[in-house]
């Protein structure tokens, strides 16, 4: 005998709501207050911890990047040159190293990095130098002959 | 005399009806009331006493003041009054000599190619490029790259793209590498695995809106082995 409706005493029953609101605590564990233990706060707490989290990683990146740059500017101070004339410098003599490097050898290898700013200083003075050229005085615009040939 | 900026316009001292002939000296005299009350004593106007140099003002000659040229007048035996743009804002540049440059140069490029060759020196650090980031290494150490690497476990590799190698004494910087037949740098590959679920997710608020979504990347960890150079500087 095939009974095509269910009787009344069977209803479909969540079994598993603890490990379903579990699953949101274990999150908020570490949190301050009541929204460590209640539900209903920790859904709120946790959501934005993970929007939180996200947005940060992206800005983590230029945090970083600024946290370097203060480093090398810092350090090339010491050596009495200035962050962009260092940086500028240092490309133009073709060494490509990025600023997480040059902040670590800043730290860890201070005699690398006083070679470093040594070589950006003497490429900036060979710059000024370029830029003198050979003392000349340039010839003139309105005074130069024109050939229509 | 300096031509100094554009003084203000001083009035020719020739004659009174020089620019303004309607201008007369000796005050303002006005008909009317005063003819009532009698006339007063014109009132003094404070004239400036002393010696005043009144003259024409003269154009100003753009760059400064020159003297008249005295003989030929060849640029680097020309005297030039110190304005704010007779020389470069930056301080005077004197490199040394390039013989004794290239001297020195060769000098020490020879000590440290024998330090090289006999070993002088301690444990050596090189800054690597790899897997798009830069990574400063020692022998002996880890590091965890967040892709895919297509090598086994267990794989020696070499890692090309060296852009800096240093020991205690000297540093070799590259421009922007360093040479293949200079430095060797061995790594092995230990694991492979995956990071650990990085949760990403975006919220907007009274539009329910909201999407969670799990990330894991693929990681490799490897353990740099050795960093030798060979003394072939020149």
């Amino acid at each position: 005998m095939v009974l095509l409706s269910a009787p009344r005493w069977l209803r479909n029953r969540l079994t598993d709501r603890f490990w379903r609101v579990q699953e949101v605590l274990k999150y908020a564990r570490h949190f301050r207050g009541r929204k460590n233990r209640c539900y209903k706060l920790a859904v709120r707490s946790v959501r934005r911890a993970f929007v939180k989290s996200t947005k940060a990683r992206r800005e983590k990146k230029r945090f970083l990047r600024a946290l370097w740059i203060t480093r090398i500017e810092a350090a090339s101070l010491e050596h009495g040159l200035k962050y962009p004339a260092f940086i500028s410098n240092l490309l133009k003599s073709q060494v490509e190293l990025n600023r997480k490097m040059i902040a670590d050898l800043a730290i860890y290898e201070p005699k690398t990095f006083k070679s470093l700013a040594a070589l950006a200083q003497r490429r900036r003075q060979e710059g000024f130098l370029a830029a003198l050229g050979d003392g000349k005085e340039p010839e003139g615009i309105f005074s130069r002959i024109v050939h229509h040939y | 005399m300096a031509a100094a900026p554009f003084p203000a316009p001083s009035p020719p001292s020739t004659s009174a009806s020089g620019s303004r002939p309607w201008r007369r000296r000796g005050g303002r005299r006005r008909p009317g009331f005063g003819s009532l009350f009698g006339t007063a004593a014109p009132r003094a106007r404070p004239r400036s006493t002393g010696n005043v140099q009144r003259r024409l003002p003269r154009p100003a000659r753009p760059g400064g003041f020159q003297p008249p040229p005295a003989e030929s007048p060849v640029p680097s035996q020309r005297l030039v009054a110190k304005t704010s743009l007779s020389s470069p804002p930056w301080p005077e540049v004197k490199l040394p000599d390039p013989l004794e440059e290239a001297k020195y140069h060769a000098e020490v490029v020879q000590k440290v190619n024998e330090m090289i060759a006999t070993g002088q020196y301690g444990r050596l650090f090189a800054v690597v490029h790899f897997a798009s980031k830069q990574w400063k290494v020692t022998s002996e150490d880890l590091i965890m790259m967040d892709n895919v690497l297509e090598a086994e476990c267990g794989d020696r590799i070499r890692m090309e793209k060296v852009l800096l190698v240093g020991a205690d004494d000297f540093t070799l910087i590259g421009r922007p590498l360093l040479g293949k037949d200079l430095v060797r740098v061995e790594a092995t590959v230990i694991e492979k695995t995956e990071s650990w679920p990085k949760i990403n997710m975006r919220f907007w608020k009274r539009h329910n809106y909201q999407r969670k979504k799990i990330i894991r990347n693929p990681q490799a960890v490897l353990r740099i082995n050795t960093i030798d150079i060979f003394p072939s500087l020149s």
